[in-house]
């Protein structure tokens, strides 16, 4: 939440970090380069890597600076998840239709990032590969009760086709402006503010900053 | 301009400070302008000089002793006898013995006076020397305050150009400084937190003063981070109240530990016979090995990114479509197994508690700088699960009984069936096959080009023979015939012209 604060009461640039979970072969990267690429399993894709990206974005007169963070989807992995997707605002956790597995992988992430980040971070859960509707495996009205029961919102998408995909991510940012700015209201007095953007510095953060901030510089 | 004069008289100051010895350590007037550590080995010598002396002396003193002793037996009232008393039948060894114990009263003495010397708080005297036991070498030292020169320099130039704001922020700079230097005695995370207390409280400021304008205080504040980083990296990295050290021991071990995982365990998509992917391999091995020599955070950060993007063209190479995070994370795993890179997690720890937190949280750095976290997590909790082998293969390849790569005679069946060929398995010999091969390439077309050259030398020495057949074949068919020649005039054709105007003729005109 930090970025997003930091660089939301100064003006008009929101920068927000959003990672991007799922299981292997889900789709993840086709999803993210159709995003900032517009190109499907092109050969002519310019980028050299598509596990972190950066758009920028122009949501109701605010700039908005989107990074998206690609994890390491295998199993092996997974254990390392806190460290991806510390201090980011939003998750996009993608799964593939055609596959169960992938869906119940999902779950164990929401389970996990609201266990870690509680109710802060905006969580989207994305069914891709929707032009393979034929072999679906995972039924839309499961998907749908069980994102709305954990508070998180679902999308089809299809990278492919390129269906979904743009309304995803700017739904998502919408969605993270709004917690920014309620935030920013929460706060009100600078006084918490530098500490509470510190946060994410710290690798161990379960520690309340009691200290006020030039506490211990001279400067002040 | 007043900062320029100020600063200067401070350079002035340091390179006066530096011990006489040239060692790179600061002197101290105290000590004639040496450092504690030289200054300690001109005393020892001075010291040694005194025992030799003072021995001389002993020895002397000795003898006379010892004449006493043969003359009166019974007596003995010899000063230091507590310890062996000499028996008579070994004389000989008395003086010996004798010079060890003055050897050891000696010492003690010395020590006592040092200690005095280093007054009024021993303590701090013995925690500096530690801390100057710990730098590497004073060469090293050396070039280090070099640099701090050059990267006080930068930032002097770099806040001119800032007029007023830029004074403050070097005065506010210099005295954060000053205030750290008083606090070595703090643990790392209190250290952490002054650092970025000041980081924020700047670039509060910096915010009011740039009025909003991220880019213009980011830049700012990465001078400043230079400029700080490097006065401090001394004291505040892999600090003595920390683990850090430790830590590095243990993963420097861990590494060595896991020097049989090869990329299939890793399943990383490197395919280290293509010379391009290797080179690429080999200089993101030097680029993270490199990190632990910059001071900045921010240096080390790009080094960790220049790593990574070789990682990612080894990957577009190999698969020729971009690297997700998926491919990513083995590769850097792999990448990292293979280098051990030196002081891995004060590196690591140095980077959280000092680098400009927007750069860690949000940037294509602090992306990179998260897998390298992630790659170091990982290889610490590695186990056989998480290479798909056996718990007994991974106990067998952790002992060093078998490896992977070259059964061994006791190994089983399937790990000698499923030995690949050395040349799979080196990519140095694969470089060397291919290089192999383009320079008997390159000789053929060598041995091509020198026949060509000499078809084209003979060619040269046939032509102008030919040429000579040719000219004698024409003159022969056309012989030369010299005909006979009319002299005429050359105006004899116009003798019968009579349009011709008459020739003009000078005519002289009066006046």
């Amino acid at each position: 939440m930090a970025a997003g604060g930091a660089g939301g009461n100064s003006g008009k640039t929101y920068s927000f970090k959003v990672v991007l979970l799922g299981e292997g072969c889900v789709g993840k990267t086709s999803l993210v380069l159709r995003y900032c690429e517009n190109k499907f399993n092109d050969k002519h894709i310019t980028t050299l890597q598509a596990s972190f990206l950066t758009k920028k974005l122009n949501i109701t007169g605010k700039r908005v600076n989107l990074a998206i963070w690609d994890t390491a989807g295998q199993e092996r992995f997974h254990a390392l998840g806190p460290i991806y997707y510390r201090d980011s605002n939003g998750a996009i956790l993608v799964y593939d239709i055609t596959d169960e597995d992938s869906f119940q992988k999902v779950k164990n992430w929401v389970k996990e990032l609201r266990k870690m980040l509680g109710n802060e971070i905006c969580l989207c859960i994305v069914g891709n590969k929707v032009d393979l509707d034929k072999d679906r495996h995972v039924s839309v009205e499961e998907a749908e009760s069980y994102s709305e029961s954990v508070g998180a919102k679902h999308y089809h998408t299809s990278a492919k086709l390129n269906k979904g995909i743009e309304e995803l991510f700017l739904d998502l940012c919408k969605r993270m402006m709004e917690t920014a700015q309620a935030e920013e209201r929460l706060k009100g007095n600078g006084a918490s503010q530098s500490a509470s953007s510190r946060r994410g510095v710290q690798i161990v953060d379960d520690e309340p900053q009691a200290t006020p901030a030039g506490g211990c510089c001279s400067s002040g | 301009m007043s900062q320029r004069t100020e600063r200067r008289g401070i350079h002035v100051d340091q390179s006066d400070l530096l011990c006489k010895k040239g060692c790179g350590f600061y002197g101290y007037t105290a000590w004639q302008g040496l450092c504690s550590k030289c200054w300690r080995e001109e005393y020892q010598r001075v010291r040694q000089q005194q025992i030799q002396d003072d021995w001389a002396l002993a020895a002397k003193l000795q003898r006379e002793e010892e004449a006493a002793y043969a003359s009166s037996q019974g007596a003995q009232s010899q000063p230091q006898a507590q310890s062996t008393p000499p028996h008579p039948g070994h004389v000989s060894l008395g003086p010996f013995s004798k010079f060890e114990e003055k050897k050891t009263n000696e010492k003690t003495r010395k020590v006592t006076t040092v200690k005095k010397f280093f007054s009024p708080s021993s303590r701090t005297a013995s925690k500096k020397e530690a801390q100057e036991g710990k730098s590497p070498s004073p060469s090293i030292s050396r070039q280090a305050s070099f640099d701090t020169d050059q990267v006080s320099k930068d930032f002097v130039d770099f806040l001119k150009n800032l007029q007023k704001p830029g004074r403050e922020i070097h005065k506010q700079s210099r005295a954060f400084i000053v205030t750290m230097s008083s606090k070595k005695d703090l643990g790392a995370d209190e250290l952490s937190e002054c650092v970025q207390d000041f980081y924020q409280h700047l670039a509060d400021r910096l915010m009011g003063h740039f009025k909003g304008s991220s880019d213009s205080v980011e830049q700012v504040m990465d001078q400043v981070e230079k400029y700080i980083m490097t006065r401090l990296y001394k004291s505040v990295f892999c600090p003595e109240t920390s683990d850090d050290e430790k830590n590095d021991l243990a993963t420097q071990k861990r590494i060595r530990a896991l020097h049989w995982v090869t990329i299939e365990m890793l399943c990383v998509s490197f395919d280290e016979e293509i010379p391009e992917v290797s080179d690429n391999v080999v200089n993101a091995i030097t680029d993270i090995i490199e990190m632990d020599s910059k001071r900045v955070p921010r240096d080390k950060l790009s080094c960790i990114t220049r790593c990574s993007k070789h990682i990612f063209s080894a990957i577009r190479i190999t698969k020729n479509e971009p690297a997700s995070a998926d491919d990513f994370l083995p590769a850097l795993i792999h990448i990292v197994l293979k280098a051990n890179p030196p002081r891995l997690q004060s590196n690591i720890q140095y980077i959280t508690r000092f680098c400009n937190p927007s750069r860690l949280m949000s940037g294509e750095d602090g992306y990179y700088f998260t897998n390298l976290c992630c790659a170091v997590a990982f290889i610490e909790k590695l186990d056989a699960q998480s290479l798909n082998l056996s718990p007994e293969e991974f106990e067998r390849y952790m002992s060093g009984q078998a490896s992977p790569r070259f059964s061994t005679s006791d190994g089983d069946l399937r790990q000698a069936g499923s030995s690949p060929d050395v040349t799979a398995t080196n990519p140095a010999l694969a470089q060397l096959n291919h290089n192999l091969k383009l320079l008997s390439g390159l000789s053929s077309k060598q041995e091509s080009l020198m026949e060509a050259a000499q078809s084209l030398q003979a060619d040269l020495i046939a032509w102008p023979e030919t040429v000579q057949r040719e000219v004698n074949g024409i003159v022969e068919k056309y012989p030369l015939e010299i005909l006979s020649r009319t002299v005429s005039a050359i105006d004899a054709n116009n003798m019968e012209n009579d349009n011709l105007p008459p020739p003009l003729t000078p005519q002289v005109f009066a006046g």
